[in-house]
């Protein structure tokens, strides 16, 4: 059995078997799955200095020297890392630290880390993924779309399955409620209780949630219908709710009201919260730092200490870093188009297992094992669970966690 | 020329996902990222029918896309929302100081080519 490592959801049921350069044969695979076995053979990166090819140790080296002369380097990423080199890149940003001002963050620091924080210190009550397929018999996917993002979450876990407490499942104890601002396609299988929301509608929507709770009159414009949530609310046993992006962007520092519509369901039942992180390792990233400073998706080390805040962000450090290392993800595609103008233009160094826009614009390439497939090691599905894993490839690329430890010891 | 503001939302699509994973250089991958889904209404009053280039603009940036109208029947109808997948097409309209879920845009019709990914990467280093 194989890994999936294509997002948070590490599903740990796969079959695949490879033959002369490609996927020859996969079982349990969902289509984003399937484009991620298929991509570890296409596009593979080489070690390269300015464009041009060397070996793995000149790359390796000059690496180190860049991030040794820099005063405020950024180091980011780490989303699709085993925990063990994000532990190694979190040592290298306090070493770095000690005589720069290193910037260590992931990719949730935009979004994301905002609730993940919150979950890690205990504000937010949580469960695993295993609890709701066992006794949930309502989720809420609020600004979440699984059928896009987490192809399997309604089948392995939230809407399908048959679980302990839940044999009739769907068709007969399980809701699904979607609130979204489309009808996306997970919208369209809760297509009883989809509330459609314009952007930026969260807040005004957890008012009136929380006041049919209280027996008010909502102010909203399908009164019925967000009576008829109340009393599916009241009535549900044990409820789950999966907020994404479209919910997590839309309140931004607003997450009191959220937390006081979770104190109050849970005056009638329990609701428990899993954020829907996208990449494969968000959570052990998060996880690994919190412990470490209490802060989940970015701080700067300086001079033995951990700083937090908006002027220790991706968007502040941007704009002073004079060097960037990219690992576990592609800044240059994922970020706004100023900031990632602003990385362009600094010495990258980009540790990808492929060609990526960061590739393209780094100065140093040091490829890497695929994570899963020719990597093993650990990693954190959405819910907290912690997943072992064997590399299911022959390689001879160094791992992450190999690389990161050379440039440790080199700088 | 006609033009339509409209808040643009971030959405995930699985196909769009999948053809990334396997080249963010592709055809495939640029057809499904540098595409917008637009409320008929909007469409009419752009004058445009799917496949139709569109220049998105804001302070950030601009993108050439191709437009679609939205399968939403006239109940859920939505002039003046629009959605685009996460991409370094999108990113092109994210400034630095605007929520990355959405952003708002100004759309016209175009004769320009629907851009490059190459053109994406020029600009990053210009």
């Amino acid at each position: 059995m194989a890994i999936c490592t294509g997002c948070s959801l590490l599903c740990e049921d796969i079959v695949a078997s490879f033959e002369n350069g490609s996927l020859k044969h996969a079982k349990n695979l969902c289509r984003k799955g399937h484009g991620h076995f298929q991509a570890a053979f296409t596009e593979r990166t080489r070690p390269m200095i300015d464009g041009e090819q060397v070996t793995i140790d000149k790359a390796v080296e000059r690496a180190a020297e860049i991030l040794k002369s820099a005063k405020s380097p950024l180091l980011y990423g780490w989303s699709n890392c085993t925990e063990e080199a994000q532990s190694e890149g979190i040592a290298l940003a306090e070493k770095l630290g000690a005589t720069a001002e290193a910037t260590i963050a992931c990719t949730t620091s935009f979004c994301e880390g905002i609730l993940m924080e919150r979950v890690l210190s205990g504000k937010i009550e949580t469960c695993t993924l295993d609890d709701v397929r066992n006794y949930a018999d309502t989720s809420i996917f609020w600004g979440s779309d699984p059928s896009s993002s987490h192809p399997r979450h309604l089948s392995r876990f939230s809407y399908y399955p048959r679980g302990e407490k839940r044999q009739r499942s769907y068709e007969e104890e399980r809701t699904c409620i979607a609130v979204d601002v489309r009808r996306s396609p997970t919208a369209q299988l809760c297509s009883n209780y989809y509330f459609r929301l314009p952007p930026g509608g969260d807040l005004p929507f957890m008012e009136a949630i929380l006041a049919v709770l209280d027996g008010k009159i909502p102010k909203v414009a399908d009164k019925k219908k967000m009576i008829e949530l109340a009393t599916v609310l009241k009535k549900t046993e044990w409820g789950a709710i999966f907020p994404g992006p479209g919910l997590i962007y839309s309140l931004q520092d607003k997450m009191e009201l959220f937390e006081q519509l979770l104190a109050r369901l849970n005056e009638i039942t329990p609701f428990k919260v899993v954020p829907m992180v996208a990449d494969c390792n968000a959570r052990g990233f998060n996880e690994l730092l919190f412990e470490k400073t209490g802060h989940a998706s970015s701080v700067s080390f300086n001079g033995g200490s951990a700083a937090y805040g908006p002027e220790h962000s991706v968007l502040a450090a941007a704009k002073k870093c004079d060097a960037v290392l990219a690992i576990g993800s592609d800044p240059l595609s994922e970020l706004p188009i100023g900031t990632a103008r602003a990385l362009a233009h600094q010495p990258i160094i980009a540790i990808d297992p492929r060609r990526s826009l960061t590739t393209d614009a780094a100065k140093v390439v040091i490829p890497s094992a695929l994570i899963g497939l020719e990597a093993g090691g650990t990693a954190v599905r959405m819910d907290g669970v912690k997943i072992k894993f064997e590399p299911v490839m022959n390689s001879e690329l160094l791992t992450d966690e190999q690389i990161l430890a050379r440039i440790m010891e080199a700088v | 020329m006609a033009e339509v503001e409209v808040v643009v939302v971030a959405v995930r699509d699985i196909f769009q996902d999948e053809a990334g994973r396997k080249s963010l250089f592709s055809e495939e991958y640029k057809s499904l990222s540098a595409l917008i889904i637009l409320d008929k209404q909007d469409m009419a009053g752009l004058a445009v029918k799917d496949g139709d280039k569109l220049l998105a603009k804001n302070d950030a940036g601009s993108i050439v896309v191709a437009a679609r109208a939205s399968k939403d029947d006239a109940k859920e109808a939505h002039p003046g929302l629009a959605f685009m997948c996460s991409s370094p097409w999108y990113n092109q309209l994210v400034s630095d100081d605007s929520c990355q879920g959405s952003v708002k845009a100004t759309l016209a019709p175009t004769a320009e080519a629907i851009t490059a990914i190459s053109e994406i990467q020029a600009r990053m280093k210009s």
